[in-house]
């Protein structure tokens, strides 16, 4: 007799970088590991974190500092979570209004342009204590623009940004693809860097589950992250985006043209190699990183979201990142693990994180 | 007069609650374009004292942020969810946004519901406020430590001459112990 499959509730944003979850659905890589996934899609990023606590979703598509943001309950509920593996690497942009990128095309500071505007500037991005967030201050500041004083930081849903954009309300925002794109084709806006120019294979979604499941069923987390793994490995093959595109474009999933989803999957022409969105990257995109995890939290730090501490987030860290069942299911798929738990890497502005 | 504000941006009618509050006696502000960036100005400009919205509503992110920004002027959220999420209203329950979720909308439910939410949402506030009171008071604590630490090194005090020369600068400046403390270890770190 065949073991009944085990259902899993597993919420996503509509977004490109949720495509892992839907090809391992849609593959059946679910069933092949005992599973049968459910996905919910989800209007906030807000009800992704509350539905997973809450137990209503059993994993979700979240983005890698909303991880660390619950687990040390900025502005929110605090609960412990786990990453059972990253979904993807780069693909977000920051883009400015067409005014504002003109400004900034010459040899002048954007905190000189900046400050000729005749009002105080706004970007935005899609959670307070999101990626975009992140890479956003992170820019703002490497230019001398100090994103907690003389500008409005705004959280907006992704797919307004745009038309916010094209409406005036707007100076600069940063979110995933196919927004950036998307406000280029309406003439609203001009991407000024890629996420994967700012942090060359930065993390950016993850796979994260609550603790418990990670920590009391092993199993279970070992067979998830083996199906993610698995989808993950199959979308970095450009032959098989045809199928992806067709899956995202339905109404269920992201809903927006075929095209708009394809032209985000392809390497722009100003990309270099790894710059670009990867699902896989030969398991760089996957392998949760321990030192990404101290970026955040040093970020987080820098503008006071989180209290300075004591230097003992490597002893929490770990339990977050689940590296054994990672490591676990990467060499069953035959997928290439690293030696050290850590990476260095150096950012757009020269500086090392490690 | 409590201010309530409606976010309609979603299916369901949240809109339709407007006559039940109105007669119940609630300030019911503008309705919003149901966009988020005309939500956020809505918030800041009108400081309502509860904000209506559903559960899947987009907007929730937005007010997140709010939530994150103005840790002293934070807004109860009352969440509209469909039948059945009872482990989401547990949920939200304990969550940071004081938020109270309804099994659809039914109108004469409103002035308990709301009642309950905003006296949750200030029983909550209260707390963390306290919390935040509690964890400066100890970080002035570290820092008077240090201070004190800084000056029987430098000054060769003991343990209370150096406490007397800090409490005596603080009068002095008119400035609190831990900000006199605060500026005894920066110059520290300064002069090395």
């Amino acid at each position: 007799m065949m073991t009944p499959l085990r259902t899993l509730d597993i919420g996503f944003m509509p977004l490109v970088d949720s495509a892992p979850l839907i090809a391992a659905a849609r593959l059946g890589l679910d069933r092949a590991n005992g599973l049968r996934l459910r996905l919910h899609r989800q209007a906030s990023w807000a009800a992704i974190r509350d539905r997973l606590l809450s137990g209503e979703l059993d994993a979700v598509h979240a983005m890698a500092a909303m991880v660390y943001g619950v687990q040390t309950g900025i502005g929110g509920p605090r609960a412990d979570l786990a990453i059972l593996m990253g979904l993807n690497c780069n693909g977000q942009a920051i883009t400015l209004s067409p005014a504002l990128a003109d400004a900034c095309s010459g040899d002048r500071p954007l905190a000189d342009v900046l400050r000729a505007l005749p009002r105080r500037p706004v970007f935005a991005q899609t959670f307070p204590t999101g990626t975009h967030a992140v890479w956003l201050y992170y820019w703002l500041a490497a230019q001398g623009v100090d994103p907690n004083h003389g500008i409005d930081v705004v959280t907006l849903p992704p797919p307004q940004m745009p038309d916010a954009m094209a409406r005036g309300e707007l100076d600069g925002f940063c979110a995933g693809e196919p927004w950036g794109a998307q406000a280029e084709a309406m003439g609203a806006g001009r991407r000024v860097i890629r996420s994967g120019q700012l942090w060359p294979g930065h993390p950016e979604k993850v796979l994260a589950c609550r603790r418990e499941t990670a920590a009391l069923q092993p199993e279970l987390a070992l067979a998830l992250t083996k199906t993610v793994l698995e989808a993950c490995r199959w979308l970095d093959d450009p032959a098989h985006h045809p199928d992806v595109v067709a899956w995202l474009s339905e109404p269920d999933a992201i809903g927006v043209p075929a095209a708009c989803i394809a032209a985000c999957l392809h390497p722009s022409e100003d990309e270099r190699p790894g710059e670009g969105l990867r699902f896989h990257a030969g398991g760089d995109a996957n392998f949760p990183w321990l030192s990404d995890g101290r970026g955040f939290l040093r970020q987080f730090r820098r503008w006071g979201w989180l209290p300075a501490a004591p230097a003992k987030d490597d002893d929490w860290l770990r339990d977050v990142h689940r590296l054994q069942t990672y490591r676990e299911a990467a060499r069953a798929l035959g997928v290439a693990v690293p030696v050290r738990d850590e990476r260095e890497s150096v950012l757009f502005d020269g500086v090392r994180w490690d | 007069m409590l201010r309530v504000l409606l976010v309609n941006d979603t299916d369901k009618p949240i809109a339709e609650l407007r006559e039940a509050l109105l007669a119940l006696g609630y300030d019911v502000l503008p309705e919003t374009a149901g966009r988020s960036a005309g939500l956020l100005m809505a918030v800041q400009r009108q400081q309502p004292d509860v904000v209506i919205l559903d559960v899947d509503s987009p907007s929730r992110d937005m007010l997140e942020q709010l939530a994150m920004l103005s840790r002293q002027a934070p807004k109860p959220v009352v969440m509209f969810a469909s039948d059945g999420d009872d482990r989401l209203i547990r949920d939200a329950l304990g969550a940071g946004v004081a938020a109270y979720v309804v099994d659809g909308l039914a109108p004469a439910r409103l002035a308990p519901i709301l009642r309950v939410a905003m006296a949750r949402f200030e029983q909550q506030s209260h707390v963390r406020q306290k919390l935040d009171d509690l964890e400066q008071q100890l970080r002035d604590r570290k820092d008077i430590d240090r201070a004190k630490g800084v000056l029987m090194d430098k000054r060769a005090m003991n343990e209370a001459e150096a406490y007397a020369a800090l409490r005596q600068q603080a009068m002095r400046q008119g400035l609190r112990l831990a900000d006199v403390a605060r500026r005894i270890i920066a110059m520290a770190d300064l002069l090395g």
